[in-house]
């Protein structure tokens, strides 16, 4: 007996939370990058457990492969998204010589 | 053994977690953040999904976090004498408790999900070589999901421009700045 496909859902919400709570915590924006690609690996292993649940139960036509296929566009997207956030970083703290958030808040005075 | 694995596993990336977002020190943050992809993708790999197991390793474990190393190194963010003490009051600003709180509650929605929408007994025997077999992917992506996949393709280019010039715009001002005061 394999392990449910709950218990994949449920490991995907706990490390969604700890993401969003690193993503509203921490001041360094390198970090608050990780965050981000912590909640994005959460969204994956949800799409990755329904794609199973539904492969699996009663009476599938064959495997569901939607889960996967969302996956790696979701993984496509987060190198995008590391790349374009790094090379900000870079160009910020070329200005600014920080990556400390809570001095890069013009926007917000 | 299988079940023990993957519980194991389950401990491992979630300790990861909470090691990205409590470290001090960004070096020990991108570890942190490799032993969770590594404990993700054997997770992956005992839930079936072979390929998505060799993706994640290849691209998050291999291109995203040397990137991530890559920019930490360049900036010397990760030196000890140059700690910055950005995050140290981390839980002693006003609005901590609020957003732990707020962490918790998307937590317990979750899981009342997971246990609302009821136990799918899995019937049926995992086959042989899986769920995502490269054959079915393929079929799929290069089928029913090509526009998307034209549409990544795309902004992958996009992207490849867009971060050229993010990260050189500094030297094509001074070259800009050092032809004028040439003229």
């Amino acid at each position: 007996m394999s392990v449910p496909s709950e218990h994949m859902l449920i490991l995907a919400s706990i490390l969604f939370a700890v993401g969003a709570a690193g993503f509203f915590l921490r001041r360094n924006v390198i970090v608050v990058l990780m965050c981000i690609e912590l909640m994005l690996n959460a969204a994956n292993l949800s799409f990755l457990a329904a794609s199973r649940m539904h492969s699996l139960k009663q009476g599938a036509l064959g495997p569901a492969l939607e889960g996967p296929i969302f996956a790696i566009f979701v993984i496509v997207i987060a190198a995008v998204e590391a790349a374009v956030g790094l090379a900000l970083v870079i160009a910020l703290y070329r200005n600014r010589q920080t990556v400390n958030l809570e001095e890069v808040s013009d926007l917000k005075d | 053994m299988a079940n023990a694995l993957f519980y194991l596993m389950a401990l491992v990336s979630v300790a990861c977690a909470l090691g990205v977002v409590l470290a001090k020190n960004p070096i020990q943050c991108v570890l942190s953040l490799l032993g969770c992809f590594f404990a993700l993708a054997t997770i992956y790999l005992l839930a079936g999904f072979q390929f998505l197991a060799a993706v994640q390793i290849l691209v998050y474990a291999g291109a995203i976090m040397v990137l991530f190393l890559f920019v930490i190194m360049l900036l010397n963010l990760g030196a000890p004498g140059a700690l910055d003490k950005t995050d140290a009051k981390m839980f002693s600003r006003p609005n901590a408790f609020l957003v732990v709180v707020i962490a918790g509650l998307l937590l317990v929605m979750g899981a009342l999900a997971v246990k609302k929408s009821g136990v799918v007994v899995a019937a049926k025997e995992m086959p042989e070589h899986g769920i995502d077999t490269v054959n079915g992917l393929a079929g799929e992506m290069f089928g029913r999901y090509l526009l998307p996949f034209e549409a990544v393709s795309l902004l992958l280019l996009a992207t490849a421009v867009a971060v050229v010039v993010l990260a050189k715009r500094e030297r094509g001002n001074s070259r800009r700045r050092k032809m004028g005061g040439e003229l």
